[in-house]
């Protein structure tokens, strides 16, 4: 009893009755995750001499930060984990088409509640939007766990987040995401896990709330849940390929928390985080007007259909200001399919944006780049010097209805005006 | 791994991202020479020559922030650095220095007393930090983790690992 | 008497104040329409702005930049290119900016209008001679002539080319296609086949095709070294533009030049088009053209239909057609690349891409796509990639030794089907 959901899902992977904070076990993940890094721990793998895999089904590859390649260097890594995947007979590879790792991962099923799951990439936490729990940890960890499939992990304190109220037309996850950082710090959560609650948290959508998993992490948090309910088994029971594992992992009702913090939905407003820091967040009232160039909606964030039919709403029968480039990167194949049979595509095409294939894009470099001096307002997760481009151009991240709003505007803007 | 890791520290702030220790565009990269050439290239040009003159890097709180890119311990290495010490690491970049071999100490202390150019010593064992007459005490790292540091990464580790596992009984 | 003249010739007759010319003669004619990409725009620029201080541009709505070769900056070199195009056309008010994401720069230009029946268009692209095929004399010319002659007097000097006549007739065999014609024709002329000579593409066959497809042919004029390609424009020719004309305001008024009856040419080659195979442009150069049988069964990574060769909507339909129902073989990427916006929107309306992306295409946007990889393309060593491309040269696609076929739509589609090189007439009907 006691429990919170991190220290039951670190228990039962360590294979003991429970685990107390500051604890280190060794865990088991169901899951272990690269993209694109993948070529790396395959050369960790031959550096250590290991030939057999702890188990090839626990292994998922997708590869989506640099898709297609566009140079030598990147063709070849490419072509290395592809050659490995077939080599070792990893079923749930999935290449440069498919879209965002971990947005095509959930979508295929392959991730449920109560799972383990690290991988080659920070936004691991985005898979507590399901009640699991991801973690991002390095490539020479992921061929560590490739081989002897598992990795010590110290338990971690739970910080208990309640969202009541609702948001006002034009505000959502993203805006409350960068309210927490820029209040809570980007190490606000260092080490720690997340439980959001409240009654708030019935109406949040599945996408809505993979947007809350995945900024958790710039405020440091090791690991993030919202507690599977109806919305989550209705989302995920037809995809998963044995329903009988949906098997939710909840905290006891007398789980102990280190602390508890609340927050009114209703009072948020829409939020920046201004160059060059996450935390750096001020509502978008004090920085209305500040010329932008280029617009990125897409990520793991934001790159969800939802977030393409939000920003669709505001750009229909409307035409972006001439001196914006605005940049759709639907997240997965899937949603892609899906906005090109609602017309949401044509929308977003017709309103003047560049419709990318499906991916990280610019999110991680991968086209987008800016010159000196340029500005992006992006609905990506992170903003630091030099991430999209020169060291001398700026990144203020927002909403994807800010987004929106600011490309027509050619100026950052605030979105409730078109609610 | 040594008894003591001493010399000249350079100072951040708090937060420095993985971003800023190695930009995305390099991690096409995993041997530590190539990426030291872009460490920390994005506050200036001359930074990754300026930094080779120094021996440890000592830094405010969330040390290595942002993405889990394991090159980010990989290019401090590369640039001659013996050691981090911060107020507080991030937790991917704590995991991937371990892993990498790259001594860290978390010691806020020190981070408040120090100032660029200055000298410290470590001492491994006894667990503190010296500057200037005075001694700090840093946080341990878990003994179980701390054997991977101390065979000079997880790589190194597991290495050993199989070969005692295949050793003939 | 004046000299019987072809369409070229007249052309620069007219543009040159002069009642008629002869091949040899070299003139100095009125240039309507200059056009740079993403690649070739800064060069031309940097010759406008360090070696002729203190110029101005004559008009500036005769230059056009497109951005086309990146479609979202892969690096900040590019960036920075763009932005200085961008700064560039600020500065001296040139209002014909296709910024990324436009499409491939020659459908952008015809798709807004840009090019009239009797224009002389030049470009720093070796495949401007495609403007031929709307009655114009295009050409591609260098960075130092854009900039000088052509951006402060909008004027520039040629040589009045001799002209080849090709006379293709017959009927293509099924699953041939107008591109499978035009690289046949690559290969039979060879690389040196046509230097600095005009190549009017003719007969029955040509006729028959429509302004979209004609276009193919004076695209590869610059791959048998010819100075430009035309059609003799007709009727076809002249309901296309008025069509690509539409409701665009303020068309300066344009005449139709067709060749006279007797004009003469220095050669005159006949093609029986329904003997011709579906061909394939093998590495390590354009002009290395076989009967596809010399590649059928070469595994494939990449496949891509798209960019000015290959990202029209016919294509785009042809892939579709191919697809209806079926999946892209299990190891090819098959890529798709719609020339323009306008394409892309009529793709997905017609559901095109809703079919391709089922079945497992990849959709760029609006794009050169993989030319010169630049935001795409590039192989690795052992990789073969199947393309609509213009070039295949070694290391244009990544790594030198990566291997890269250029065949037509059809052939590109079948490929991906099989995952090897294909003849498309294998291909079950649909």
């Amino acid at each position: 009893m006691s429990q919170t959901i991190a220290e039951k899902i670190l228990a039962a992977k360590a294979g003991v009755d429970r685990v107390t904070p500051g604890q280190i076990v060794d865990a088991y993940p169901d899951l272990v995750m690269s993209h694109t890094a993948t070529w790396r721990s395959v050369s960790v793998m031959k550096k250590i001499g290991a030939k057999r895999l702890y188990d090839p089904d626990r292994l998922a590859i997708v590869l989506d930060h640099i898709s297609p390649a566009k140079t030598e260097k990147y063709a070849a890594d490419q072509q290395t984990s592809r050659n490995f995947a077939r080599e070792y007979g990893i079923e749930k590879f999935y290449d440069v088409d498919a879209g965002i790792a971990h947005l095509v991962l959930m979508e295929h099923g392959h991730v449920k509640p109560g799972d383990l799951i690290v991988g080659t990439d920070s936004h691991c936490t985005i898979y507590g939007a399901l009640g699991a729990l991801g973690s991002g940890i390095g490539y020479t960890e992921v061929a560590s766990v490739w081989v002897t499939g598992k990795l010590w992990m110290k338990v971690p304190t739970t910080i208990k987040l309640t969202l009541g109220g609702r948001f006002a037309g034009g505000v959502s996850a993203k805006d409350l995401m960068l309210h927490l950082i820029g209040t809570l710090g980007a190490d606000g959560c260092g080490y720690k896990s997340v439980e959001f609650y409240g009654s708030a948290m019935p109406q949040m959508s599945i996408s809505e709330r993979m947007t809350m998993a995945n900024l958790a992490m710039e405020m440091g948090s090791k690991c993030v849940f919202i507690p599977p309910d109806e919305k989550t088994s209705e989302w995920l029971l037809p995809r998963l390929k044995d329903p009988a594992s949906y098997k939710p992992v909840l905290a006891d009702k007398d789980a102990v928390y280190e602390q508890s913090i609340d927050v009114d939905l209703t009072r948020l407003t829409p939020m920046i985080a201004c160059p060059h820091q996450v935390e750096n967040t001020k509502p978008v009232t004090e920085v209305m007007g500040t010329r932008i160039d280029q617009a990125f909606l897409g990520s793991c964030a934001n790159g969800k259909y939802e977030d393409l039919v939000v920003a669709a709403d505001i750009l229909t029968g409307r035409k972006i200001d001439p001196r914006v480039r605005l940049i759709v990167t639907p997240g997965s194949k899937e949603i892609m399919l899906e906005a090109m049979r609602t017309g949401v595509l044509a929308t977003l095409i017709e309103s003047g944006a560049l419709v990318t294939n499906p991916g990280c894009g610019a999110c991680a470099g991968d086209g987008g780049t800016m010159a000196d001096g340029e500005v992006s307002l992006s609905t990506a997760n992170r903003n630091f010097v030099g991430r999209m481009g020169s060291n001398k151009s700026s990144i203020y991240l927002s909403s994807p209805a800010t987004v929106a709003a600011s490309a027509l505007k050619g100026a950052i803007a605030d979105p409730r005006e078109f609610y | 791994m040594q008894d003591t890791i001493s010399g000249r520290i350079y100072k951040f702030g708090d937060n420095v991202n993985s971003d800023i220790i190695i930009a995305g565009r390099y991690l096409i990269y995993i041997d530590p020479v190539k990426l030291a050439e872009h460490a920390f290239e994005m506050l200036g040009d001359g930074f990754p020559a300026k930094l080779r003159s120094f021996d440890i890097l000592v830094a405010g709180r969330n040390f290595g922030c942002g993405s889990a890119r394991e090159q980010a311990s990989t290019a401090i290495q590369g640039l001659g650095i013996k050691a981090v010490v911060a107020a507080s690491f991030a937790r991917t970049f704590y995991r991937n220095a371990i892993n990498d071999g790259l001594p860290i100490f978390e010691c806020p202390a020190v981070y408040d007393a120090v100032s660029e150019g200055d000298e410290i010593s470590i001492d491994l064992a006894g667990g503190l930090i010296s500057h200037a007459g005075n001694d700090y005490e840093f946080a341990r790292i878990p003994e179980s983790v701390a054997k991977i540091l101390a065979l000079g990464g997880l790589a190194n580790y597991l290495k050993s690992t199989l070969e005692t596992d295949s050793a003939p009984r | 008497m004046n000299r019987s003249m072809n369409m070229v010739e007249k052309i620069l007759a007219r543009k040159s104040g002069q009642k008629s010319v002869t091949p040899g003669d070299v003139v100095l004619t009125d240039i309507d329409l200059m056009l740079m990409h993403d690649l070739s725009a800064n060069f031309v620029m940097k010759v406008f702005e360090n070696e002729m201080e203190g110029a101005t541009i004559a008009d500036p709505s005769k230059l056009v930049f497109a951005f086309d070769h990146n479609f979202a900056p892969a690096t900040r070199d590019a960036a920075e290119a763009l932005a200085a195009v961008r700064r560039f056309t600020a500065k001296h008010k040139v209002k014909n900016l296709f910024d990324s994401g436009c499409g491939s720069i020659h459908h952008v230009v015809m798709e807004a209008g840009l090019v009239t029946p009797g224009m002389i268009v030049v470009g720093c692209d070796s495949h401007t001679p495609i403007y031929g095929a709307l009655g114009a004399f295009s050409t591609g010319i260098g960075n130092n002539s854009m900039a000088s002659l052509g951006f402060t007097q909008n004027k520039g000097w040629f040589k009045v080319p001799e002209t080849i006549k090709i006379h293709f007739h017959g009927t293509a065999m099924k699953a041939v296609q107008p591109r499978d014609i035009s690289q046949f024709l690559v290969g039979k002329l060879g690389e040196d086949g046509a230097i600095y000579k005009a190549l009017e593409y003719a007969g029955p066959y040509i006729e028959s095709l429509d302004v979209n497809d004609r276009a193919l042919f004076p695209l590869q004029a610059i791959d048998v070294g010819g100075k430009c390609g035309f059609v003799n424009p007709d009727e076809k020719t002249w309901r296309h533009v008025q069509q690509l004309l539409g409701s665009r305001p303020g068309v300066p008024p344009f005449e139709l030049f067709s060749n006279d009856a007797d004009c003469r040419y220095a050669d005159i080659v006949d093609i029986d088009v329904s003997r011709i195979e579906p061909q394939v442009a093998c590495p390590p150069t354009v002009g290395n053209v076989h009967p596809i049988d010399a590649a059928v069964g070469t595994p494939i990574n990449v496949a891509e239909a798209g960019g000015s060769t290959g990202g029209r909507l016919s294509d785009i339909r042809t892939l579709a057609r191919c697809f209806a129902s079926r999946r892209v073989h299990a190891g090819v990427r098959l890529q798709v690349v719609p020339a323009s916006r306008d394409i892309y929107l009529a793709a997905l309306k017609e559901g095109l891409f809703e079919t391709l992306h089922i079945a497992g295409a990849n959709i760029f946007p609006p794009s050169a796509g993989s030319n010169q990889a630049f935001n795409m393309g590039a192989l690795a060593e052992d990789e073969v990639m199947i393309s609509t491309q213009a070039r295949n040269f070694p290391g244009r696609n990544g790594h030198p030794k990566a291997r890269h076929f250029l065949a037509s739509a059809l052939s590109v589609a079948a490929s991906a089907l099989t995952g090897k090189i294909t003849d498309p007439r294998t291909l079950e009907e649909r």
